[in-house]
């Protein structure tokens, strides 16, 4: 049995729903009114969840010894210097605190970025082999890509003039239509990924399982309401 | 005009009424076509089956709401999955989230589905929810060499970790058999990578979005990623070998139907794009 | 300028050093940083609060184009933070209905639609600008159609080689070029991080606030 709070939350987000896609009719108000509720709401979701993590990381491990303690403190002093930023005077006590995240943060990435995206990815280019007795396929796909993944770090390396003269020219040719090639896979996946999203949603418009089955007639409702908005300040505003 | 210019400059409103009804044609009217099993789908089936007994695997929910209604049906899957060959394979499963919409998205899928009903596991011994990490790839370092700092509380039941019997083996990266990240961008697989892959050797397997699957293939090929669910076609495909069809397969249809679309408007386009060049031409 | 570019420094190092390092002080030290590092990050909790409050308040200040819908941003944005502030003893927190309902039914549909919107516009494009004009946009146009065919069940069940095809297009032009670019970006970063180290990249200090 459904309750008047589910029912009143699934014309919600069916309406919700239905006013960002009035933006493929054009520019309108329903659109905007759910942009700016969905940059708001966006926003302020977030606070929950950060405070929350703040608190329990004070009740649960930074109140339990003195020098803990007096850490988190400097912590939530070097926080309270976030909103500097928000003033010329002390705008420069913001970048304190910046500086400690972009610092900790490249300290952390750069560890190990050698060996995740550049150790590990020369060694499998070397691994590659050229011959696979008994499958041609796979030695001809390996060799392509020997030659490929060379070639599409040589035109990035050498720009300008370089490009012009051979082998540079062969080399930024055939790297081209290598990224093409693998462009249009992305070009394929995109297309799947949006899809999808609009399918998700066409699901829960139409009350398909498990999404609640009251939500189709809150889609017609909406959906005619909407429409008959748009036309009607398209066709018979305008002209008068 | 000739009608070849006319093709060119369609208003673009026809072509979104199109995908309206190349999307909801099928949701309305099922038309149930065979749906073949790629390689990604089978292998991430094979990979889930064969993860030894006792192991301890991370779900990650490293996805919110926008990325949703592609990443949840595989989401419920896997969980499936998992769930269900938790007791007799003595898995100990920790679900967390490095995205804050992750932990509701996960509330979303046990509103849905009761595992302590349907597969018999009990929270806390079998299966625990820790909740948000904030911190991006620092909060994925933090949590690599401290999980109980990190997280004192989990996120269901908010008791302290010393409570639930899951965790008290549980401290580290080191402790961690497998990370099962879904997710739709950053941080993700490459994050994680540089703080658990590398460090501590933890194996990956990745669920994402069609957008992110290219990004993949150099993982996938160099071994540091060893399986990949990319998208909801292969969402469908899983459903279907774990024979427990679910939202994925109920959108297959659509899937096909929209892309048919694409590909005729891109057939379309380029037959009057060359026809009307021909006659320039001319 | 100079404070800021020492603690960076200082950052940095007191990461990467003891991973190479085995210095059980300086480990120890590493790892309370970058707990004590998530404390400051979660501080930035209000900056986004403040600066949407600050462009909208302008607006609706001098009564600007579109007034009433900022107000409307305000509204939503202070009554999501106040119905998630973790005071449970208050009936608030991000466990309470009220909290849930605005999750599942406006953050939740409009979440996920927003970013759905990008199926039309792709679908028009592909219509009007996805033309082999040249041998490059041909090279995308093929292996781009190849794979939008191999993700649908349409035309794989009846073209099986669809799916052999996409593979290869996956396993080899895609991972070749995704390889390439990553080694270049890898190496790129590591580059970038020793500028920023010595002091000679700054530009993240100005970090997009007034000065």
């Amino acid at each position: 049995m459904t309750t008047m709070w589910e029912l009143i939350g699934v014309w919600t987000a069916v309406f919700f729903t239905l006013a960002i896609y009035s933006f493929l009719y054009g520019e309108n108000p329903w659109f905007r009114l759910a942009e700016h509720i969905f940059a708001g709401v966006s926003v302020g979701y977030a606070v929950a969840f950060n405070l929350d993590y703040l608190r329990d990381q004070w009740v649960n491990k930074w109140s339990l010894s003195g020098t803990l303690m007096l850490l988190y403190i400097i912590a939530i002093l070097f926080g309270i210097l976030w909103y500097a930023r928000f003033t010329k005077q002390y705008f420069f006590a913001y970048r304190w605190t910046l500086a400690i995240i972009v610092g900790t943060g490249i300290g952390m990435a750069l560890r190990t970025v050698i060996f995740t995206q550049f150790l590990n990815q020369i060694m499998a280019q070397a691994r590659l082999s050229l011959w696979v007795p008994g499958d041609l396929l796979q030695s001809f796909s390996n060799t392509m890509i020997a030659i490929m993944v060379p070639c599409v770090l040589l035109y990035f390396w050498f720009t300008g003039p370089a490009r012009d003269k051979a082998p540079m020219s062969y080399i930024e040719k055939f790297a081209r239509y290598t990224m093409m090639a693998g462009f249009g896979a992305a070009f394929g996946y995109t297309v799947l990924t949006r899809y999808s999203l609009f399918i998700g949603r066409a699901q829960f418009l139409l009350g398909i399982t498990p999404n609640p089955p009251e939500a189709r007639m809150a889609f017609y409702v909406i959906a005619a309401t909407i429409l008959i908005t748009l036309f009607a300040k398209d066709h018979l505003f305008k002209k008068t | 005009m000739s009608i070849l210019d006319k093709m060119q400059r369609i208003d673009r409103r026809y072509i979104y009424l199109a995908a309206w009804i190349f999307v909801l044609f099928p949701l309305y009217y099922p038309l149930g076509l065979p749906v073949p099993i790629g390689r990604e789908s089978k292998a991430w089936y094979n990979y889930i089956e064969a993860i030894p007994d006792d192991s301890v695997i991370i779900v990650s929910m490293d996805y919110g709401v926008s990325g949703m209604p592609e990443l949840y049906p595989m989401t419920v899957a896997t969980m499936h999955h998992l769930w269900d060959n938790c007791l007799e394979r003595n898995w100990k499963i920790i679900v967390l989230a490095f995205w804050n919409q992750g932990p509701l998205v996960f509330d979303t899928l046990l509103s849905q589905i009761d595992p302590a009903a349907k597969y018999n596991v009990v929270y806390g011994e079998d299966w625990v929810e820790l909740g948000w990490v904030p911190g991006s790839e620092t909060g994925m370092a933090a949590l690599a060499t401290d999980m109980w700092g990190q997280t004192p509380r989990d996120y269901l039941e908010d008791r302290p970790l010393s409570e639930y019997p899951i965790m008290a083996d549980i401290r580290t990266a080191e402790d961690v058999d497998l990370v099962i990240s879904i997710e739709t961008g950053t941080p993700g697989l490459p994050e994680w990578l540089r703080q658990w892959n590398d460090p501590f050797g933890v194996p990956f397997i990745v669920g994402c979005i069609g957008v992110s699957v290219p990004g993949m293939a150099p993982y996938l090929a160099s071994g540091q990623l060893s399986a990949l669910l990319p998208g909801l076609t292969a969402s469908g495909e899983y459903e279907l070998l774990l024979s427990r069809p679910g939202l994925a397969v109920a959108g297959l249809d659509a899937v096909s139907m929209s892309h048919l679309l694409v590909v005729l408007l891109v057939l379309i386009g380029n037959v009057a794009y060359f026809a009307s060049r021909g006659k320039e031409a001319s | 300028m100079e404070i800021p570019i020492l603690i960076t420094a200082f950052c940095t190092l007191l990461q990467v050093i003891p991973y190479y390092l085995n210095i059980p002080v300086i480990d120890s030290a590493s790892a309370t940083m970058r707990e004590w590092m998530l404390l400051v990050v979660n501080m930035a909790v209000f900056v986004g609060v403040i600066s949407l409050g600050q462009v909208h308040g302008k607006r609706i200040q001098r009564r600007g184009e579109n007034w009433p819908f900022s107000v409307v941003l305000m509204v939503f944005m202070v009554l999501m933070a106040i119905v998630g502030f973790p005071l449970e003893s208050l009936g608030l927190g991000f466990k309470n209905a009220q909290y849930l309902f605005m999750f599942n039914n406006i953050l939740n549909p409009l979440g996920g639609t927003m970013y759905s919107i990008l199926a039309f516009f792709i679908t028009s494009a592909a219509y009007r600008a996805f033309r082999a004009r040249n041998w490059e946009a041909a090279f995308v146009l093929v292996s781009g159609t190849i794979v939008v065919m191999s993700n649908a069940p349409l035309f794989t069940s009846s073209l099986p080689f669809l799916i052999t095809w996409k593979d290869w297009i996956f396993d080899v032009p895609n991972t070749a070029t995704g390889r390439g670019v990553m080694i270049g970006a890898a190496l790129g970063a590591i580059a970038l991080a020793v500028r920023v180290l010595m002091g000679i990249e700054r530009g993240y200090l100005r970090g997009g606030g007034e000065e």
